[in-house]
């Protein structure tokens, strides 16, 4: 790894990019707390329905601990929370932490389905755009990714249940593997094709984009030239000196897609049934479920902090000038 | 090259996996369930949503249960009952030999530890739970006590008729007593119940699988797993319906039904239910207090056009609260509020409204029940608009319009599904004068005869009494036009021909125990 000459200075970056995203989380925590229960709508009341007597609702609220004031709940929750107890769900009556993992499991299948789609179509797309600029094809991929990048994923999800699913009855129209079970990780794929194809469709537009104008910018530089010069067939230019030196802000922006796909998922996720965090987190909204959205939330944010992290350290790996102390 | 490698392998993969799995012939004995979202818990007392009722009255019963496809009270746990002349004590004798699936016999006891369970907030197992329904359906309970280890007495403070009805509720089945002191709180993923089905397995997002309870008391039923899968978007259920994927579904975009009528491998069920969908009005408002305003916006609503173009004819024209499925109970000589445009006009310049009124009008963006609200809304706001009533309508996310909702609104959407099955559950629960905000007559009405009618209707045994007080009630309530009343929604399950004797229940229950498959 490029980065380990600097030995102990990149364990210390570590360290003090991780201790750096406690007040993050904390300030998450807070807003995610505040935003909720200011919102209205009781989760007692919810919960009971319609049928419910007055003396129900107020009974549930006092056994849920909801009749305290704002700050009460929340240092009470936060002090659960660094004990790494996140409470149990309102309405499921489970614990929230392995819940929140499970579902995490599925969207993280869901994502990485969704990057592959993005970057084994918009990154060869970027590139065949760069190479023959203003050509037809070009002006094709370029006008495709606009539109992809356009659709709404729960038009894509549903178009392509009509086609796929409903017509030609290539895939399944919901879930994650058979109702039957025992399906395994072949299964599973099956059933990841449409949800991944309509998350990833949108990133994999973005993507195209990108890789085009950083190619494009790459290809104009002295080295490129110098290469040609040299004799090196065109693939070799690309490969070797264009892409190599264009992946940095590929990598950024990929990393930027992690955060999209994760929050994208919801509604993919709902579309496909998809037993995720998205769809979990859309039920426990609705039935202001508070444990679980600030749960899942909390995990989601440190998701992002991971994912940035890990993406300032791949710079390193890309581009060997950059040091981290 | 690196990204051609890359597709390589992805078609590869793509490929094994359908070619592995190309639609596999579902097995002969095992039923898919499509449901909207999967189970929230499976507690009996915890349960609030429909999902986790269909799923999990397959694994628990009660004291008493209910005749398939009507609210006939017929014996569940106990085999026989009797109650007191004073309609205070309620005796059960157990049947004989019923075991939990745990292996533990069902006694007196049990059923004692079930309910004090709930009543109990001192008591050891309180804290393995939230009971929502306690207060509505054992608040009049006194005590619970064991005659002997097949017998057992429960004492009311004061007479309740709809009292057996509450029974057959779930948050009132009985589960066993070892697996709530085993599990404690986690008891809502462990179910043990004395039912015809039992858990097998539960993946949470993915699927519930219920197996047959070979030892139960009422013969084992012919399906030998019941797999139920959450299937969130209406076109999905659709498809996944039409392909055979599931077995049974419901709430299918309603443009659908008429091509899956044609459909020679599926049947469209339909059956009436107990719902109703209304609008209620706030009698304490200026202009809606008067009964002639209120008997206007009924003229002036279009229930017929609403039910054919939005319902898809999914409902029937609602003339009272209490839909047909309440069999004796329910009134049809009631006054009627055909559209009348003209009437409308006519009441409203009597009451002195002939340039009409302004009205904010709440409407809900969805929720249980809720049918088309927003289409809905709509289509009312322009009829009454004919009749120069100006509605302003309001939408508000679920959540938020329940609480605005039992906040007193002038004029709300509300559709209301009885779990019970007793008149009592829609009259007073809606009616009375005791229900008003926060509980449910949001729109404060009130009327002294309609109030001892209901009164009395929860304290009197004997239907031959009984069943006139709600009559009159009805024929009332409809002339005072408390609520606009829309449509009682049908229940629409859409199945597999090969899903054979399966029969709807009027509380939307998903009943499979006479199911067999082809």
């Amino acid at each position: 790894m490029a980065a380990a000459g600097a030995g102990g200075g990149l364990f210390a970056y570590v360290a003090r990019r991780l201790l750096l995203a406690v007040p993050v989380l904390l300030g998450v925590s807070v807003l995610v707390f505040g935003v909720l229960h200011l919102a209205p709508g009781d989760p007692a009341a919810i919960m009971l329905g319609a049928q419910a007597t007055r003396e129900d609702v107020e009974r549930l609220r006092r056994d849920l601990g909801l009749d305290q004031p704002l700050p009460v709940q929340y240092f009470r929750w936060m002090s659960h929370v660094v004990r790494g107890d996140l409470g149990r769900s309102i309405p499921l009556g489970r614990e929230v932490l392995p819940e929140v993992l499970l579902r995490f499991k599925a969207t993280l299948i869901l994502t990485a389905g969704a990057l592959l789609v993005a970057v084994i179509v918009g990154v060869p797309a970027g590139i065949l755009s760069a190479t023959r600029q203003y050509t037809w094809l070009d002006k094709a991929a370029m006008g495709i990714a606009v539109t992809g990048q356009s659709l709404p994923v729960f038009w894509t999800g549903i178009m392509l249940i009509i086609a796929f699913a409903l017509s030609l009855r290539w895939f399944p129209s919901a879930g994650m593997t058979s109702p039957y079970g025992g399906g395994g990780a072949a299964d599973v794929l099956w059933h990841l094709v449409l949800p991944a194809v309509t998350l990833g469709t949108a990133s994999a537009a973005a993507l195209a984009r990108l890789t085009r104008s950083s190619v494009l910018e790459i290809v104009r530089q002295d080295y490129v030239r110098s290469a040609r010069a040299k004799g090196l067939a065109e693939r070799g230019v690309i490969l070797r000196h264009v892409l190599k030196n264009a992946v940095n802000p590929i990598i950024t922006v990929l990393g930027l897609q992690v955060g999209y796909l994760l929050g994208g998922a919801i509604l993919t996720e709902t579309v496909f049934s998809w037993p995720g965090l998205g769809s979990m987190m859309v039920r426990a909204i609705q039935a202001r479920d508070y444990p679980l959205v600030q749960g899942g939330v909390l995990l989601i944010a440190t998701t992002f902090v991971v994912v940035n992290l890990v993406v300032d350290l791949l710079y390193a790996v890309f581009d060997p000038r950059i040091r981290y102390e | 090259m690196l990204s051609r490698r890359v597709w390589m392998i992805a078609l590869v993969l793509i490929a094994a996996a359908a070619s592995g799995t190309a639609v596999a012939a579902p097995p002969k004995d095992a039923i898919v369930v499509g449901l909207l979202a999967e189970p929230v818990t499976m507690d009996p007392p915890q349960i609030t949503d429909l999902n986790s009722a269909r799923v999990t009255k397959r694994i628990f019963e009660g004291l008493v249960g209910q005749e398939l496809g009507s609210y006939k009270i017929v014996p569940g746990l106990a085999q026989k009952w009797d109650i007191s002349k004073d309609g205070l004590t309620y005796t059960f004798h157990l049947r004989p030999g019923v075991k939990f699936h745990d292996g533990t016999p069902l006694t007196a006891e049990a059923v004692k530890f079930c309910f004090d369970r709930q009543m109990d907030d001192k008591g050891p197992f309180y804290a393995t739970g939230t009971y929502p329904y306690v207060k509505g359906f054992l608040g009049n309970v006194a005590a619970v006590e064991v005659v002997n280890p097949s017998t057992v007495q429960i004492r009311l403070k004061s007479p309740l008729t709809p009292f057996l009805q509450y029974l057959a509720h779930q948050s009132l089945f009985i589960s066993s007593p070892e697996a709530l002191k085993k599990w404690g709180k986690d008891i809502v993923k462990h179910p043990v119940g004395t039912g015809p089905f039992k858990l097998e397995a539960w993946e949470p997002g993915v699927r519930v699988v219920l197996a047959r309870n070979d030892s139960y008391w009422g013969g084992a039923p012919k399906v030998r797993q019941a797999i139920y899968v959450p299937i969130i978007e209406a076109q999905a259920r659709l498809s996944a319906i039409k392909t055979g994927e599931i077995d049974l579904t419901m709430d299918v975009p309603p443009d659908s039904l008429d091509e899956l009528r044609k459909d020679p491998n599926i049947v469209v069920a339909e059956a009436n239910s107990s719902a109703a969908w209304y609008i209620a009005l706030n009698t304490r408002h200026p202009v809606l207090k008067d009964k002639r305003v209120r008997q206007a916006l009924n003229f002036a609503v279009n229930k017929d056009a609403i039910i054919r173009d939005i319902l898809k004819n999914t409902a029937i024209v609602s003339k009272s609260p209490l839909s047909p499925v309440y069999g004796p109970y329910h009134e049809d000589k009631v006054p009627t509020y055909p559209y009348d445009p003209a009437k409308a006009k006519a009441l409203l310049k009597d009451a002195g409204y002939a340039n009409g009124f302004d009205v904010t009008f709440f409407v809900p963006e969805s929720g249980s029940g809720m049918q088309s609200p927003v289409e809905m809304a709509t289509v009312i706001q322009a009829n009454l608009a004919q009749v120069g009533v100006r509605a302003k309508i309001q939408t508000m996310e679920w959540g938020a319009y329940l609480k605005k909702y039992l906040d007193g609104p002038d004029m709300a959407e509300m559709s209301w599904n009885p779990s019970i099955g007793d008149p009592d559950h829609m009259m007073y629960m809606l009616l009375s004068s005791e229900r008003f905000p926060p509980a449910f007559n949001a729109g404060f009405y009130q009327n002294p005869r309609v109030d001892e009618l209901l009164k009395k209707g929860r304290t009197t045994i004997d239907d031959k009494e009984r069943i006139p007080l709600y009559k009159e009630a009805q024929k009332l309530v409809v002339d005072d036009a408390p609520w606009i009343f829309v449509d009682h929604g049908k229940q629409v399950i859409v199945h597999r021909k090969r899903v054979q004797g399966f029969k709807l229940h009027p509380n939307f229950d998903l009943v499979l125990t006479p199911v067999t498959l082809q």
